[in-house]
């Protein structure tokens, strides 16, 4: 190879750095109407060098061979030597210009050239000197072919990157040369440190792509671990912004918490508390006063730690309704045989394993690891198994409800700040589960009564509607459980016709708080003419007949003084089961959605009117 | 109010409106006389795409020769109506700048004649509604009474800004237990007649080009969104009943600006070498996340403010109608399928579920 004189070298080199400049700083001060104006100018710097290389090349004479599919580790020409650097250079400027014409949207011309910088690489082995090529030109590939919705030809390339780099770190390893590098002079070159960076980071981004390529083939499992890679990766080579991170790694905890994977989870979100730390101290509202962007970053601070909070909350409570649901019998109750099974192989687990951590990936640098797993000391990712153990849980779970609302509060975030008193209140929920005490479980019910009550009333109808329904189904269901409570313990000491005129206004009270509720339901289905609809949108269709239903055996549960009274109140029940019955005869699709509700309310409609019929026969006869 | 009172479940409603090719308008697709499209019937339309044909069904497709007239008859009537009965109500206008949106919306160049034929569905909707108010007045002998109030914002780079008040910085939003989601601080001004909120309308209209100059804004890369305030008072037997709804007129920013995740299908987000980043990481974790239903999960990521704002026209108690412009020239074909596909995808937006899973209520 006639080999290129220092100062025509020297100009090769200057095109390059003159092109890397006009792409990454220049093209951003393009006009509008003229978008690509320096990336154009950057393009033809570019194919300047292509032909100086090739031209130097081709007096070298050198042979074109056809390049299977090899495997790169394996033959060929070995990737340091003068020709495997020459196949290099000229790969790297094929990677620039695809680049370049990528950017400009001419794809296909784009591909034209990355798929040129592959084949020059195919003739050579992987080395320290190619290496970050052969990756940079296949993640470039990946986009390029996901971006025609070709998502498994851009796998393969991603993947294959992966590959590449796994392989080369456990063979070789040594900080390998950058692309940059190949156009630069003896003086210029990079650090290790600074290779190694360069390097890593575009393995990183290999780890990105391949997180959204498979999550758009619909491998959520998959995408997930590389999204947890990636932020991994970030916080090992100190490349993220804390808060980004932190957001990004609060929600990949809520990923983990609807599959049921606590410990994750709570990892997630630990290192989500600790690396938001990073992002500094929130100015104080006198600092915010001063300065325009003190305001903006107390805002943004705030904000983003606040929902951080509201991630552990969902945390605490999908942990506390998975114990719930695991220890309940077939009436809601704690079922304490499966509770003592339960207890019994937990312990044995924890014999086993020691406790020791399942080989999960962990975040966290030297600085920072050991503040995040004091911090997930804070709190069990085990599912709490009796009440002590819940209420742990619980506190932890309220004790982000307050770090939460104090951001997010009712004046100028009405919606959030419910959604978070909504949790509070399904904390509660979870927690009475486990509460033998019933007066104590009837009071948690009444705190949840508290905080719902009032501000369902005062909410605007019509911009909160939704919100609305979910309140009034809540309240209803929460007086309701109020009932049933009341009434087993005055059971206990007495059966129901001897019960107390105290307690029956309380249960009739309970009782007929709910009915308002569950009617108040029903009547947000309304038209604004006070109309119920005549069909059942699909998604009110089984809260709808749910209520109804619901109103139906409260009417019925009702103590009355009187007989009228009483005959009153079953009319009113038997009319809303025959609703139930109707509606659904009218629209069999209902039934399916409503089929233990349907089944016993058609019971109800035989059987309620014998009843009716006794009690008027006894009015007569009394009369 | 028949129809507003029917259980009509599809909240959403698409209509999809083909320009007729542009002529001399130095528009980069004139004088391409040939087509990627056709009306096949008067809901379907035919994408000539490559290998197959693709049909695409919506509420209505109107084809080139269709008037104004008969636009606002399909897409505006019966929601103005709506309003009237207390509903909320949304018009949004989508697709790709030179698609025909603002000739929908306002009408040929920004006409204060209201007596042309070519005005468009939003002088047509004010006329209505005051028509409406007038009538309902009248036979009511005026024991009913109507105040009308009207903003305008527009909401750039996810800032919202206030047309009717230049001055001002950029607002926020804000929600409060009363009034709903609201832009703190917009300013509001009283319309009796559609004269007069034309007046409005167009002088807001004119800030946002002047706003596109001097900022270096383009009005396509933003939306606009013109919302009259209608409350509407009845003393019968002093008993008052107040009644209050809202029209939003909204115009979409083109739709080849929008980069958001809902138009991008399978892209991938690059990670630009120097951005130290990834961006939009947070978003794949969020598609994942939403995948999974039924638990309780709490996204970090907000609402873009424009659909924020719009909360209540997605669903829920408000009627809400999609006007999608399309270009039929062969050179907008890939728009053209984008525009389609949002718009087919507009149908199934829902606000989420009414009730929470764990609180349907089981029987005991």
């Amino acid at each position: 190879m006639a080999s290129l004189g220092s100062d025509e070298w020297r100009a090769v080199c200057d095109k390059f750095s003159n092109a890397q400049n006009l792409t990454d700083v220049e093209s951003r001060k393009d006009p509008e109407n003229e978008p690509f104006r320096s990336k154009y100018k950057a393009r033809e710097l570019l194919r300047e060098i292509y032909s100086s290389l090739k031209c130097f090349a081709a007096g070298d004479g050198e042979e074109e061979r056809d390049g299977g599919e090899e495997d790169v580790f394996g033959q060929g020409v070995s990737g340091d030597s003068p020709a495997g650097l020459r196949a290099a250079k000229l790969g790297a400027v094929e990677y620039y210009l695809g680049v370049n014409h990528v950017d400009t949207e001419e794809l296909s011309a784009g591909r034209e050239h990355l798929m040129n910088g592959t084949k020059l690489l195919e003739r050579c082995r992987v080395s320290s000197d190619n290496v970050s090529l052969f990756i940079h030109v296949r993640n470039q590939l990946g986009i390029l072919w996901a971006g025609l919705d070709e998502t498994e030809t851009a796998q393969g390339f991603l993947e294959t990157a992966e590959s590449i780099y796994q392989r080369y770190m456990k063979e070789d390893g040594t900080p390998p040369t950058d692309m940059t590098e190949y156009f630069t002079t003896e003086e210029k070159l990079l650090t290790h440190q600074e290779r190694t960076k360069r390097f890593e980071l575009a393995y990183t981004h290999t780890m990105y792509y391949l997180a959204q390529v498979y999550k758009n083939l619909g491998q959520n499992e998959r995408a997930a671990t590389y999204c947890h890679s990636t932020l991994q990766r970030q916080l090992k080579l100190n490349q993220f912004s804390p808060m980004e991170w932190a957001l990004n790694a609060a929600t990949l905890s809520q990923y983990y918490i609807t599959k049921g994977h606590y410990m994750e989870g709570r990892h997630c979100l630990s290192a989500a508390t600790v690396i938001s730390g990073l992002a500094g101290e929130v100015p104080s509202e006198a600092a915010a006063q001063e300065s325009e962007t003190e305001s903006e970053r107390r805002e943004q601070l705030r904000q983003k730690r606040a929902d951080i909070a509201r991630c552990w909350i969902k945390y605490c409570l999908n942990l506390l309704q998975d114990a719930k649901k695991l220890l309940e019998d077939n009436i809601g109750e704690l079922d304490t045989d499966r509770q003592e099974e339960l207890k019994g192989a937990r312990r044995r687990e924890e014999e086993e394993e020691e406790k020791g951590r399942k080989n999960a990936l962990l975040f966290g640098s030297e600085d920072t690891f050991d503040s995040i797993a004091s911090l997930e000391e804070k709190v069990s990712c085990l599912i709490p198994l009796d009440f002590t153990a819940a209420r742990a849980v619980f506190l932890v779970g309220q004790n982000y409800v307050t770090q939460a609302k104090d951001y997010f509060q009712m004046d100028g975030f009405v919606t959030d700040h419910i959604e978070i008193l909504q949790d509070h209140s399904a904390l509660f929920r979870a927690l009475a589960f486990f509460e033998e005490d019933l007066e104590r479980r009837c009071k948690m019910h009444k705190r949840r009564v508290d905080m719902l009550e009032p501000i369902c009333n005062d909410l605007n109808t019509q911009y909160y509607l939704m919100i609305r329904r979910q309140l009034m189904f809540e309240l209803a269901e929460s007086y309701s459980e109020m009932m049933d409570l009341k009434l087993t313990l005055a059971n206990r000491q007495a059966d129901t016709q001897s019960l107390d005129s105290h307690t029956i206004k309380k249960f009739n009270h309970l009782c007929s708080a709910s009915t308002k509720f569950f009617q108040m339901f029903l009547d947000s289905l309304c038209s604004p003419e006070g109309k119920f609809p005549e069909h059942l949108e699909e998604e009110v269709l089984r809260p709808a007949l749910v209520a109804r239903f619901r109103v139906a055996r409260l009417h019925n549960r009702l103590i009355s003084s009187t007989p009228s009274d009483q005959l009153d109140n079953l009319n009113k029940s038997l009319e809303s089961y025959k609703y139930v019955v109707q509606y659904c005869e009218a629209h069999p699709e209902a039934a399916v959605v409503v089929e233990t509700e349907l089944e016993l309310s058609k019971e109800m409609v035989g059987l309620l009117p014998l009843k009716i019929n006794r009690l008027k026969a006894r009015m007569a006869t009394n009369n | 109010s028949q129809l507003a009172a029917s259980g009509d479940s599809d909240s959403i409603k698409v209509f999809v409106r083909v320009r007729p090719l542009t002529q001399g308008t130095g528009l980069t697709t004139d004088g391409d006389q040939s087509l990627c499209l056709t009306v096949t019937s008067p809901n379907t339309i035919r994408l000539l795409s490559k290998p197959e044909p693709r049909t695409f069904t919506y509420d209505h497709v109107a084809d080139m020769d269709t008037s104004q007239d008969s636009v606002f008859s399909s897409v505006a009537k019966n929601i103005v109506e709506s309003c009237m009965n207390g509903y909320n109500g949304t018009i949004f206008a989508y697709g790709q700048t030179g698609s025909g949106k603002t000739f929908t919306m306002l009408g040929p160049s920004e006409l204060d004649n209201f007596t042309d034929e070519l005005r468009g569905v939003i002088p047509r909707s004010f006329e209505y509604l005051f028509f409406l108010i007038n009538r309902e007045v009248e036979r009511s002998a005026q024991s009913k009474s109507f105040l009308c109030k009207c903003s305008f914002i527009e909401i750039y780079n996810e800032q919202i800004y206030d047309l009717l008040d230049t001055a001002s910085a950029s607002l926020f939003l804000r929600e409060n237990i009363k009034k709903g989601v609201f832009v703190e601080g917009a300013v509001e001004k009283f319309v009796n007649s559609a004269a007069g909120a034309y007046q409005v309308l167009s002088m807001g209209w004119r800030n946002r080009r002047v706003a596109s100059t001097s900022m270096n804004r383009e009005s396509s890369r933003s939306h606009a969104v013109f919302t009259m305030t209608l409350e509407s008072k009845e003393s019968i037997n002093d008993v008052v009943n107040i009644r209050m709804s809202q029209l939003n007129l909204v115009d979409l920013a083109g739709s080849e600006r929008q980069k958001d995740t809902h138009t991008e299908g399978s892209r991938l987000k690059e990670a630009s070498s120097i951005n130290r980043s990834l961006m939009c990481l947070g978003q794949v974790i969020m598609a994942l996340v939403d995948v999974s239903n039924g638990k309780n999960r709490h996204i970090c990521y907000r609402d873009s403010k424009l659909t924020f704002l719009l909360r209540d026209s997605l669903g829920g108690n408000a009627k809400t109608y999609i006007i999608a412009n399309v270009h039929p020239g062969s050179k907008c074909f890939g728009e053209t399928l984008s525009t389609l596909q949002f718009a087919q995808r507009a149908k199934l937006i829902k606000n989420k579920a009414v009730i929470n899973e764990d609180t349907q209520g089981n029987v005991r």
